[in-house]
């Protein structure tokens, strides 16, 4: 006995088609410079990056469906790019991380250059390349956080859930990325000339 | 509110995480504590610095074009 065959879904009108792309344009691909921005961030690539922004659009609008309309568009098309990202890309381009990130403890910068240059005017000085870079360093888990948070400006809540992780873990990751970068660019401040700084200092 | 645990909710007000009260109680602090305003007005000019440097480049236009054709085709 043959089984039944299961039933074709009817193809979709040419009209459906159609709404279906114009409704797609208008509330995925506006998110387009935030997907490639944190994309770019993640492999540390241009050529990587555009690679996983356009496979996760196309999978988004194969699974377009499936958003809730109305819900945040951009928190879904960013879970859809990380899940790509660590199951093709992580491997080949970045390796995972092997130090205990919650062992760094950086220091405080603002205590650090409250007597000098107590309104960080010399982080004025630091270009976009430098700070890039700066993100680029971070471990893994910092620099996602940093960029979901201060570079896109999502809440807590939405970076805890494209992160799935506890809203906790963002605040205090958040606290240590943000210390640590911040050390990093007052370190490079400091070798740029652009504050003397605490140099011999015990830190 | 005394200067550490207005040190400690630091970030969560710079990012509007803090229920109104809690933010009043950091914000009367602030107005009558200038170290603690010093060190707030510092961390939140290094949050507006750093989302200015970094989101001045977005997707090459390329891009976006390579993506629309790819849908065209679906």
């Amino acid at each position: 006995m043959t089984p039944p065959t299961p039933p074709v879904p009817p193809a979709p009108s040419p009209a459906a088609e159609a709404d279906k792309r114009a409704s797609f344009e208008r509330e995925a691909l506006v998110h387009l410079d935030s997907l490639y921005r944190v994309a770019l961030r993640l492999t540390g690539s241009p050529a990587d990056a555009d690679d996983l922004v356009q496979e996760t659009m196309l999978k988004a609008y194969r699974a377009w469906h499936q958003f809730e309309r109305g819900t945040n568009a951009k928190g879904w098309l960013l879970t859809i790019l990380r899940h790509a990202f660590i199951n093709e890309y992580r491997r080949r381009t970045r390796h995972p991380e092997t130090v205990d990130i919650d062992a760094i403890e950086p220091f405080s910068v603002f205590e650090e250059v409250q007597d000098e240059d107590p309104q960080g005017t010399f982080f004025e000085r630091i270009v976009d390349d430098e700070v890039l870079r700066a993100i680029d360093q971070l471990p893994e888990q910092f620099r996602e956080t940093v960029v979901l948070s201060d570079v896109e400006g999502m809440s807590y809540e939405e970076v805890a859930r494209v992160l799935e992780v506890p809203v906790g873990t963002v605040k205090s990751r958040l606290f240590r990325a943000r210390r640590l970068l911040q050390q990093k660019l007052y370190d490079y401040a400091v070798g740029m000339g652009y504050i003397k700084g605490n140099a011999g200092n015990a830190r | 509110m005394n200067c550490r645990e207005c040190t400690e909710h630091l970030y969560e007000y710079l990012d509007r995480e803090l229920t109104p009260q809690v933010e009043l109680e950091i914000r009367d602090h602030l107005a009558t504590c200038p170290p603690c305003g010093d060190h707030f007005d510092f961390e939140k000019l290094f949050l507006d610095f750093l989302r200015a440097r970094c989101r001045a480049r977005g997707a090459p236009p390329e891009l976006k074009r390579r993506i629309l054709d790819e849908l065209l085709d679906e």
